[in-house]
């Protein structure tokens, strides 16, 4: 256990002393603060919005700021893996006495956290901007509406970082991850109204279209789509995992 | 090649090829490669390859350019798989046992790489983080024994070659391995850096009770530090070579000498049986023959008495430079 939270914490301080790290994050902020500004001065129905918490809760998910926050996660961490090959640090990392699994478990882990800590800056930016703007406060129904459209955003974002820390892993080129990952962020406003697309990844990934436009093919639902997404996000780390045990490091 | 040479190969390859550890004081190998094999697609990139290194010794890796010394040490590290045979660290094998194989090497593959934008005390800390005993008080210990100290707060993408070579080798021996593996340790450095990096590794070998194992394509660079040097080329063991104090044993001096009469004067010699003619140089009107020191004044007599002239006598220092490049066949890429 020791072992893991001290390779986790490598990993977060790869990520962080880089002086790059600060601006997914501060863009992030300014697009929020930004958002909330544009919407306050020129939105007919600002009147709606009487609290933040509303606010909160309609902006948080794949179809206002959740869209950036996954954008921004997958650049962020798409270079966890490829990296290490491009610097030639990948031979340091691997000829220690720590199983290739335990550093690949470590940096997805480290990616998870990355997805999250960018989830809560969305949040807490449009709470700030939002709170200046519509008023501060909300009821605990509202709060709990919150969470759950954080939730959905924070799902959303981590689908796509999974699938581009797989990419990362397969092809060792963090352009490759970077470009596979945000184009298939694209995807999901896309719908083909054939059976067999309820199975692919896409429509599933934006949990929050249940409570807004209804499910995207007639029968889906939010159970449905969780174990969909979980099945596809096993596999991604299972190919990663696989093959960045098993690859020749030359 | 001369006989002495030949044979002195031929021991050496049957020592190896027996599978019998040859045992050292009694101790089991800190390394031993036991037919290492590495094939890709069809090209066998390491064939077969047999060696140990004991506790004490430091060892070179030697071969021209391609002979496989990366790929050998690639499968040495664990870094890739092993097609056939076996790498043992300390009795583990390294490929069914990895963590407790790896934990005895400290190694620099190829370059030594690091996360430019930290600070070498930073690298260090992220290698210490991977072991599980590395204290404050070792990291401040490798860098005294690297000189590392003034650089230790600037950013690694500020280093110059040489110092991140101490780096590498600073990591390395954090966890106070049993074995160090340098894949090329002076590549790049000025002779000035190989002088001192031969110093170091030399002070840091008995300072630290370790085996070392160098690789180098220049002999030159290495043996002068290296107890013992074993020779491949395309893959394969070629020769293995004790390096003692003075010159190898067995090699009798090998003496050139400038005559009048060339013909008399190898008639003269060959028929001395003290005396081995090796080689016949028309054009300077030269002798090659080996024979110990004590039997050169009955040469020289002998030579007068048959009244050749003698306007020369010189030892032909053959240095272990050459004598690779003989074993290795010049200095071709394979
Ligand atoms: N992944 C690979 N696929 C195919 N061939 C390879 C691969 N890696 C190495 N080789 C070949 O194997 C041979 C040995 O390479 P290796 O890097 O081990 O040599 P080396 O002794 O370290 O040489 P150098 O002194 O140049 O560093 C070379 O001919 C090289 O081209
Ligand atoms: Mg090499």
């Amino acid at each position: 256990m020791r072992n893991m939270t001290r390779l986790i914490q490598n990993e977060w301080l790869k990520l962080t002393k880089k002086r790059s790290f600060w601006i997914p994050p501060l863009m992030l902020a300014v697009i929020g603060a930004g958002v909330t500004f544009m919407l306050y001065k020129f939105s007919t129905n600002v009147a709606e919005m009487d609290s933040v918490t509303v606010y909160l809760a309609g902006m948080l998910n794949a179809s206002g700021l959740g869209q950036f926050v996954a954008i921004l996660s997958i650049i962020g961490t798409a270079g966890m893996i490829a990296q290490e090959y491009a610097q030639g640090t990948i031979k340091f990392l691997l000829i220690r006495s720590r199983s290739r699994g335990q550093i690949f478990v470590s940096k997805y882990i480290v990616a998870v956290f990355y997805t999250l800590m960018m989830t809560l800056i969305a949040g807490a930016a449009l709470y700030v901007s939002g709170g200046i703007a519509f008023g501060f406060g909300g009821t605990a129904a509202e709060w709990l509406n919150v969470l759950q459209q954080g939730a959905y955003g924070f799902v959303y974002a981590l689908v796509y970082v999974t699938l581009t820390f797989m990419v990362g892993a397969l092809t060792r080129s963090t352009g490759v991850a970077i470009g596979i990952g945000l184009a298939s962020t694209m995807f999901s406003g896309i719908v083909i109204f054939r059976e067999f697309y309820k199975y692919v990844l896409f429509p599933n990934a934006d949990l929050s279209v249940y409570g807004t436009m209804g499910p995207p093919i007639p029968g889906m639902t939010v159970g449905f789509s969780l174990i969909v997404l979980a099945a596809y996000m096993a596999l991604f780390i299972a190919a990663g995992y696989t093959v960045f045990r098993r690859r020749d490091v030359a | 090649m001369n006989a002495a040479q030949s044979n002195k190969m031929s021991q050496s390859n049957q020592s190896n090829q027996s599978n019998q550890p040859r045992q050292v004081g009694g101790a089991e190998p800190v390394l031993r490669l036991q037919n290492v094999t590495k094939r890709i697609g069809r090209k066998t990139i390491v064939d077969k390859l047999s060696f140990d290194v004991h506790t004490g010794e430091i060892v070179g890796l030697l071969g021209p350019n391609g002979a496989g010394k990366t790929t050998a040490i690639r499968m040495m590290t664990g870094l890739i798989g092993i097609s056939e045979g076996d790498v043992q660290i300390a009795g583990r094998s390294i490929q069914k046992h990895f963590k407790e194989a790896i934990v005895h090497v400290g190694g620099i593959i190829e370059n030594p790489e690091f996360y430019p934008y930290m600070s070498g005390y930073d690298n260090l800390k992220q290698a210490a983080r991977m072991t599980d005993s590395v204290t404050e008080q070792r990291i401040m210990e490798v860098i005294t024994l690297l000189g590392l100290q003034e650089a230790l707060h600037k950013k690694v993408k500020a280093y110059s070659l040489g110092m991140r070579q101490r780096l590498g080798i600073a990591q390395a021996l954090l966890d106070r391995p049993k074995l160090l593996i340098l894949d090329e340790p002076t590549n790049g450095l000025d002779p000035a850096g190989i002088r001192e990096m031969r110093d170091y590794l030399k002070k840091i070998a008995q300072a630290e009770g370790m085996a070392i194992l160098v690789s180098s394509h220049l002999l030159s660079e290495v043996e002068q530090m290296c107890t013992r040097v074993v020779v491949i080329q395309n893959g394969r063991f070629v020769t293995e070579q004790h390096i003692g104090e003075q010159g190898r044993v067995g090699a009798l001096p090998e003496l050139q000498i400038r005559v009048d009469k060339l013909e008399t004067a190898r008639q003269v010699l060959e028929a001395l049986e003290t005396v081995q003619v090796t080689e016949v140089r028309e054009s300077k009107s030269e002798l090659i023959c080996q024979t110990e020191d004590r039997e050169v004044p009955a040469l020289i007599d002998a030579l007068r008495h048959a009244d050749v002239a003698v306007y020369r006598i010189s030892e032909t220092k053959k240095t272990l430079e050459d004598e690779f490049l003989q074993w290795t066949g010049g200095n071709q890429i394979a």
